[in-house]
């Protein structure tokens, strides 16, 4: 096991310095620069900008540097805000991000997989078609349409809950954009945990328990469950990464100063220090959860071993 | 199956809310939109737009920035809160030279920064001193371009001297001798404002204009290379870097700070509101260098100053008590929030948790379910223009009677019922908005059959000479936009009106925005770019009519005209104010004759306003200066509808 965990690691080095790689060539591959705007830019202007930011070395040159950086972990400074480090800009979004979407998941852990197993212990029964409707609604309707409802139904119409913007934590500007993120993860988890379930209480070992004369009770919670979500627990690493590094249509509906914003912004207004380090923050982000996932699939199911 | 007949009935229950909710948005006529509860004290909550670039006042651009910068910092002048018009600030009173060329701020003696240091002309000189040295690389620098040699500084460029004798060769040499492709500017009247101290510098800056050239040995050679003559105006001779101290800004003493522009600048008094112009405090400047614009470290000039700034979630400032107006500086705190998506701005205005908005905030689908009859909803003409630009480089384009077909033959008045709130405009400064400025009427009268006789001049005739649109080369052209549902529509409706007019159809290209402008910048589009929009600067023709004398065409359509450049410089040597407004007219005119751009639409400003919110008021540029605004806790004294604008007074 611990083999296994320190090749994973030191695999996972070079392959984000690709992934940065890559990222920095398409910056500059894509059209547009960070400082044209709605005015062309008088050319004078435009070579004291260019000096500034090193743009008028030969790229290799620029290149080394930015690697350079990224070795030592500074990513420098943000083209677009102007006295703002990258790294200050991460560690004050991914906590945002990361707390609604360490909530949402959260809750939907918790609904997706109580809905899934009552789903699967009553097969084809009432109970098992609601959740597995709701969770079909939850699936086919976009956080962009679930949002706008909420705030809607909550914040214009009852005045109960703020309609947007962050309040800290914990506040109640929470609840809304927990609720609309964690809307599709419930549903994707009800109907993984369900078939995940079905199957595992149609196995021998379940059977076995059952034999043995335990309670229904403890088959389910002690035997199945463990089995029944394998399923989910692969899902959930990529699934939190994603939801750490931000999200970009509820943080926006919400506006909510979260890591996913600046993403969107920064690819829109091509600033390439911000872009690269929230890129190299995620694909680590996706790498270690992956592994994550792989360590806890030797801990769940018996049947793997490293 | 019964497990998705349920599902689809959900969804069908989910899209009916959907559909009714947005069928019922609440909004009748003679109302407020949502909750009208006024926050405690005199506290404003205001949506400011995007995300700041930065809080350094020379160093942002946009409007966003501008409206907080208005709080933190002031200039030697102020905007008018109705009209926009410069209003005395930091400078009581002004005075100018007979060609406007030179102009004299009176500072007043009591203005403070907001750690208790006195505000003297030499902060405005050193402030912008700063704000054009190259380093700094500010985008905006340009803004200030009009103060002589601040564009040498600003580009590096250096003066030309003989070792020999130290004498500075002069621009006049490299013209005289045959334009050295440095088109020096006319040169200013000798006699400078009556009765102020006349200094060294004084009589320096009012020497015949030194010939510069740039600094960097690659560029000078690029310059030299075009041009023997100047080449051998700098053979043997010394180059001296111009220097800050160098361009045409003096303190003439403590409270007199003096201006000497290169040329005749009648609309300089609307520089001076611009945030490029508003006093910075240099002790703190120099000692915190690129972070002194931090929570903590920033001192401001202005009513307010910053007390928080959280990017992406809020700025707050709180009152300023060294200001020296703060006796009538009402609010005690503003919070900015910077939001990008209008839907949740109009939910936070509902709910009440702010209390106005920055213009185009308003979704056009909710001013179509009646927002616009709101009696908080504040709908006035903005000094702004819409327009298509045209590549007269490449191209059908670049015949100039294909440029004007094009414009002529769309019907404004129907794009103007078509889009919400904006007007139908045919020439390229907006009308009715610049006291006393009349521009031609343009292209506001469509001429289908004029712009098809023009079409048929231009080559694309069948044999009866009659303009064929079989003959004109359609797929050569392209409506390129940048990616927005609004430049979508209205490129779309163009289309089709010149399907309909002219029977000829032009594709449609989406690009996302940057890639638009790094296009448009380099003229790598075909034929027409669709989607540009300019806000005035200043309250003058020039900020838009200005757009077009960038030597070399930067101006997204290549076109530069020398004798159009000419028009302009001789109204700014007008001093008239109504007979430079009619020479002004007279380029427009000429402007529009070359159509290098398709006059559209007239914006509106179009934002919310609570009727507790006071002294605030829909001008043309939604530029609030904040100094003017309170929170009015008595509703019978509250706004029921537009406030008053025709008074006078500059708070009610």
């Amino acid at each position: 096991m611990f083999r296994f965990v320190v090749r994973r690691l030191l695999v996972t080095l070079p392959m984000v310095l690709v992934v940065i790689t890559l990222t920095w060539a398409l910056i500059r591959l894509a059209p547009g620069n960070f400082y044209q705007g709605e005015r062309p830019l008088p050319p004078g202007i435009e070579r004291n900008i260019r000096a500034r930011y090193g743009l008028d070395q030969p790229w290799y040159v620029q290149y080394g540097k930015v690697m350079g950086n990224i070795l030592r972990l500074d990513f420098g400074s943000s083209l677009r805000f102007e006295n703002e480090t990258v790294n200050d800009i991460l560690r004050r979004t991914v906590p945002v991000s990361a707390s609604i979407g360490a909530l949402a998941y959260l809750l939907a852990l918790v609904v997706g997989i109580t809905m899934g197993t009552l789903a699967a212990l009553r097969q084809n029964s009432a109970t098992d078609y609601a959740a597995m409707g709701l969770s079909m609604l939850g699936i086919s309707v976009p956080n962009f349409v679930l949002g706008p409802i909420l705030v809607l139904v909550f914040s214009l119409s009852l005045y109960w809950l703020p309609p947007a913007r962050w309040g800290g934590f914990p506040s109640w500007n929470l609840v809304l954009p927990v609720l609309t993120l964690s809307a599709v993860y419930t549903a994707y988890i009800a109907r993984l945990t369900r078939a995940g379930m079905l199957e595992v209480l149609r196995s021998d070992y379940i059977r076995t328990a059952r034999a043995k004369g335990l309670t229904e009770r403890q088959v389910v919670v002690r035997h199945a469950l463990r089995g029944g979500l394998l399923p989910v627990v692969s899902f959930t690493g990529p699934a939190l990464a994603i939801l750490i590094t931000g999200t970009v249509v509820v943080e926006r509906i919400f506006a909510m100063p979260g890591l996913g914003n600046y993403f969107i912004n920064a690819n829109l207004s091509r600033d390439e220090p911000l872009i690269l380090g929230i890129v190299a923050f995620a694909s680590v982000m996706v790498l270690v959860f992956n592994l994550l996932v792989d360590v806890a699939y030797g801990f769940i199911d018996p049947r793997i071993r490293y | 199956m019964t497990g998705t007949k349920t599902a689809r009935l959900l969804t069908l229950a989910a899209s009916a809310a959907l559909l009714l909710s947005a069928c019922a948005p609440q909004i009748g006529k003679s109302q407020f939109f949502g909750k009208l509860v006024p926050p405690e004290g005199q506290v404003l909550r205001y949506i400011s737009g995007s995300e700041l670039e930065s809080l350094d006042p020379q160093m942002s651009s946009g409007q966003n920035e501008a409206r907080i910068n208005i709080a933190m910092f002031e200039g030697l002048t102020e905007y008018n809160p109705k009209t926009l018009e410069p209003i005395p600030a930091i400078a009581e009173r002004w005075t100018n030279n007979s060609d406007a060329s030179e102009f004299v701020f009176f500072l007043r003696h009591d203005a403070k920064f907001s750690n208790g240091d006195p505000i003297t002309a030499r902060d405005f000189v050193y402030t912008l001193r700063r704000g054009l040295r190259p380093e700094l690389a500010s985008r905006v620098s340009f803004m200030a371009w009009d103060i002589k040699y601040a564009q040498a500084l600003n580009e590096g460029r250096a003066f030309v001297r003989d070792p020999k004798t130290g004498r500075f060769v002069l621009a006049s040499e490299a013209t005289e001798h045959g334009g050295a492709g440095e088109a020096a500017a006319p040169a200013p009247a000798k006699a400078g404002v009556e009765g102020v101290p006349d200094t060294d510098f004084n009589r320096l800056i009012h020497e015949p204009e030194r010939l510069t050239v740039p600094f960097d040995e690659k560029e000078r050679a690029k310059k030299t290379k075009a041009s023997p003559k100047l080449a051998g105006l700098i053979a043997g001779k010394e180059l001296v870097p111009v220097r800050p101290e160098d361009i045409g800004v003096e303190a003439v003493d403590d409270y007199t700070l003096r201006f000497t522009l290169r040329q005749p600048t009648p609309y300089f008094l609307g520089l001076t509101q611009h945030q490029f112009f508003r006093v910075i405090p240099e002790k703190v400047v120099e000692r915190y260098g690129v972070n002194w614009s931090k929570p903590g470290n920033m001192v401001c000039s202005g009513t307010h100053m910053l007390a928080e700034h959280k990017p992406y979630n809020q700025i707050v400032v709180v009152k300023n008590p060294y200001y020296w107006d703060a006796a009538n500086v009402h609010l005690d705190k503003i919070i900015f929030y910077p939001i990008e998506e209008q839907t949740t701005m109009m939910n936070l205005y509902k709910a009440g948790e702010v209390d106005a908005t920055y213009n185009h905030s308003v979704p056009a689908s909710w001013l179509r379910a009646g927002l616009r009859y709101s009696k908080d909803y504040m709908d006035a003409p903005e000094n702004g223009s819409q327009y298509w630009q045209l590549n007269t480089k490449k191209g059908p384009t670049t015949d100039k009677r294909v440029r004007k077909a094009l414009a002529m033959s769309i019907d404004r008045k129907a794009l103007e019922g078509f889009r919400v709130v904006s007007k139908a405009m045919g020439g390229f400064v907006p009308d009715g908005i610049i006291p006393g400025y009349k521009g031609p009427p343009g292209f506001i009268k469509p001429d289908v059959e004029g712009a098809k006789r023009l079409l048929a001049e231009a080559g694309y005739k069948d044999a009866s000479g009659k303009f064929d649109p079989a003959k004109f080369p359609a797929n050569e052209l392209e409506i390129t936009f940048n990616t927005s549902e609004s430049n979508r529509q209205v490129a779309e409706f163009i289309q089709n009106q010149w399907k309909q007019n002219l029977g000829v159809t032009i594709a449609l290209r989406s690009v996302e925005t940057k890639t638009y402008f790094g296009m448009r910048a380099r003229l790598d589009y075909k034929g027409i770019a669709a989607g540009a929009g300019w806000s005035g600067d200043y309250m003058d023709p020039y900020t838009f009519l200005g757009l077009f004398v960038t030597e070399g065409g930067d101006n997204g359509t290549g076109w530069f005209d020398p004798a159009y450049a000419k028009m302009l410089t001789e109204a700014n040597h007008e001093a008239d104010r109504a007979k430079r407004f009619q020479m002004l007219a007279k380029a427009e005119e000429y402007l529009l004759d070359n159509a290098p751009v398709i006059p559209l639409l007239k914006p509106a400003t179009s934002w919310m306003k609570k009727p507790y919110v006071k002294g605030m008021y829909p001008n043309p540029g939604t530029l609030h200066a904040w100094k003017f605004v309170y929170i009015e806790h008595d509703s019978a004294k509250w706004d029921q509808g537009m406030p008053d604008m025709t008074t006078p007074e500059l708070a009610d």
